[in-house]
């Protein structure tokens, strides 16, 4: 015989959320996808240690401002399918779930704080080489000021929470399997199509094809001995226009679950992040566009 | 006294791409124990989703606990104080029982860890899984499953139980626990079971509702059903071409259920599968006597 147990707590929708938040967060961090993905991170600067040691490579790149790539990659990219799989996976226990108080804004906004974790762990990584970078002694280049490089440092860490807020929405609207690989395919030829305004000539227009990629980096260097060079536009307007795309994801995921009032509210939401993520763009584009050899 | 409606369904009706699922069905129940009966596609399944909220009615008014789930204050209280096994239930391949339950605790505002555990273990003793608690549910047998869907509907003891199917695939020694627990919670709650184990409804219902072509057929006490069987069930060595249903038995005679006495029969005492079949006749044997 077991006896019933009582609710000392009154349920509110907040305390719904945050409880909810954290056991997405634990499942999150538990994804074997984003384990790997972490691992690899880890291995790949691992055995780039050898470039922070010189000053040349990665931490060269990270000197000038845009250490982005590998939290990008392996936690970006490999993120959409975690957040993809991590939507879907209480499909099977759809009916449950829906009969249950918490409703799908709960759940998807949820899923969307769950997808700070890997954030998390690309801004330890960052300040990680910064430590290093600190610790060596890597000079910095003095060409981009401390402002600028900082937004494109921290570009990295919205790049990591982009890319499974990517792939929460899609797991929301989409129900066909493989649409989570779908997804990163589509993130990712996104970002190869943002290359494209880097081998038109330097211009306004250039650097708007370039920086609408949700994924973009600032440095190019083809090898140790060429010249690292720094593409033009603003890191603090295209910070903004990424984390209004995270905003849009976000949103736009919720939105698919919300009903009546909400459903409205969240429109209005949508509409103004919408606004928000062109201007930055068009604003991240606009100062001067010269590309700068460094 | 007579305990209060729990739940009110006034001329609902739901249709599926010109299918009619339900048709216009008044229906109203109370704390207790309720059998929903019926072949495959009677409506049985689409009613209780409905109830659940997970599906609107095309036309009709719902009430449950007192309140209007169509507004969304009323729904996330509806909601509160439900519990919904589905029929078909997955699991996310990851969890262990514990931790799905654990999950769908998380959904129904159990908020605080320490009583939300206690409250999972107690459920899942409940349906005795609490020695299996730890393991993956892919790697439980289908009883098993089932019973982890079960545990899930517990939580919290709700008032209304909304559960499909709980015992299809449960080895009868877990049938028996399953019933007593079932029994228990309907001395406080609003239990719908609906099944195909005609078995379960005699052995645990108060009522029986009879659903067929998204219509109720019967709606009544369980004994007033097997009465409407009575002197038209017989044991006879052949069986009977006549008869609505006939099947050998395990001592070699045939029982037939059929409207006239085949040559040389005894009457027998009649059983609510016997009532079951001569309501719905033919409808009834292309699913039940199958399943």
């Amino acid at each position: 015989m077991t006896t019933l147990v009582e609710r000392t707590e009154a349920p509110t929708r907040s305390t719904t959320l945050r409880t909810l938040a954290g056991v997405e967060a634990r499942r999150y961090a538990r994804h074997p996808l984003f384990l790997v993905g972490a691992a690899l991170m880890v291995l790949v600067t691992v055995s780039n240690s050898n470039n922070l040691a010189k000053g040349t490579g990665d931490a060269q790149v990270l000197a000038v401002g845009d250490g982005t790539t590998v939290p990008a990659f392996f936690l970006g990219v490999l993120g959409v399918f975690v957040g993809y799989r991590l939507t879907r996976s209480m499909a099977r226990s759809s009916e449950a779930v829906e009969a249950s108080p918490a409703d799908g804004v709960i759940r998807t906004g949820a899923l969307c704080l769950a997808c700070l974790v890997p954030g998390a762990v690309a801004l330890g990584w960052t300040a990680c080489m910064s430590l290093v970078m600190a610790l060596k002694a890597v000079p910095v280049s003095a060409a981009i000021s401390s402002a600028d490089r900082g937004a494109m440092i921290a570009a990295s860490v919205v790049y990591a929470v982009g890319g499974p807020l990517f792939g929460v929405l899609v797991g929301r609207w989409t129900r066909f399997p493989g649409a989570g690989l779908v997804a990163a395919v589509v993130l990712v030829a996104w970002t190869f199509l943002g290359t494209f305004g880097l081998l038109m000539p330097a211009s306004r227009l250039g650097t708007l094809i370039h920086l609408n990629a949700p994924f973009t980096s600032w440095v190019s260097s083809d090898g140790p001995n060429a010249p690292l060079w720094l593409a033009g536009g603003s890191p603090w307007w295209y910070l903004t226009y990424i984390a209004a795309l995270c905003g849009l994801a976000a949103t736009a995921a919720m939105f698919h679950e919300a009903v009546g009032t909400r459903r409205s509210r969240l429109s209005r939401v949508l509409a103004a992040l919408a606004v928000l993520a062109v201007a930055s763009l068009l604003l991240a584009a606009a100062p001067d566009p010269t590309r700068l050899t460094l | 006294m007579t305990a209060a409606i729990t739940v009110g369904l006034t001329g609902i009706t739901k249709r599926y791409r010109g299918t009619t699922a339900l048709d216009a069905v008044d229906l109203s129940f109370r704390p207790g124990i309720t059998g929903l009966l019926g072949p495959n596609g009677a409506g049985k399944t689409t009613l209780l989703r409905i109830i659940a909220t997970v599906l609107a009615p095309d036309a009709g008014e719902v009430r449950l606990l007192g309140r209007n789930p169509a507004t969304p204050d009323d729904l996330a209280d509806v909601r509160r104080r439900l519990g919904y096994q589905p029929q078909d239930m997955g699991f996310p391949r990851a969890f262990t029982g514990f931790g799905f339950v654990d999950y769908m605790a998380v959904l129904k505002e159990w908020t605080a860890r320490a009583p939300r555990h206690d409250e999972v273990r107690r459920v899942l003793d409940l349906v005795d899984l609490g020695e299996v608690a730890t393991k993956r549910v892919r790697a439980l047998s289908g009883g098993q499953r089932r019973r982890v869907a079960l545990a899930q509907a517990m939580l919290g003891d709700p008032e209304l139980m909304l559960l499909d199917e709980p015992t299809t695939g449960v080895d009868p020694e877990q049938r028996v626990s399953l019933r007593q627990v079932l029994s228990r919670a309907g001395e406080r709650s609003t239990v719908l079971l609906s099944t195909h184990q005609t078995e379960d409804v005699a052995a645990l219902c108060d009522r029986v509702v009879v659903l067929d072509q998204g219509r109720v057929r019967f709606d009544g006490a369980v004994i007033d059903l097997v009465a409407t069987a009575a002197g038209r069930v017989w044991l006879a060595d052949a069986p009977d071409p006549a008869a609505c249903a006939s099947w050998r038995t395990g001592t070699g005679k045939h029982r037939n259920v059929g409207e006239a006495a085949p040559p040389g029969a005894e009457p027998t005492e009649p059983t609510l599968e016997d009532a079951y079949l001569l309501l719905l006749g033919d409808r009834a044997l292309t699913t039940e006597v199958a399943a």
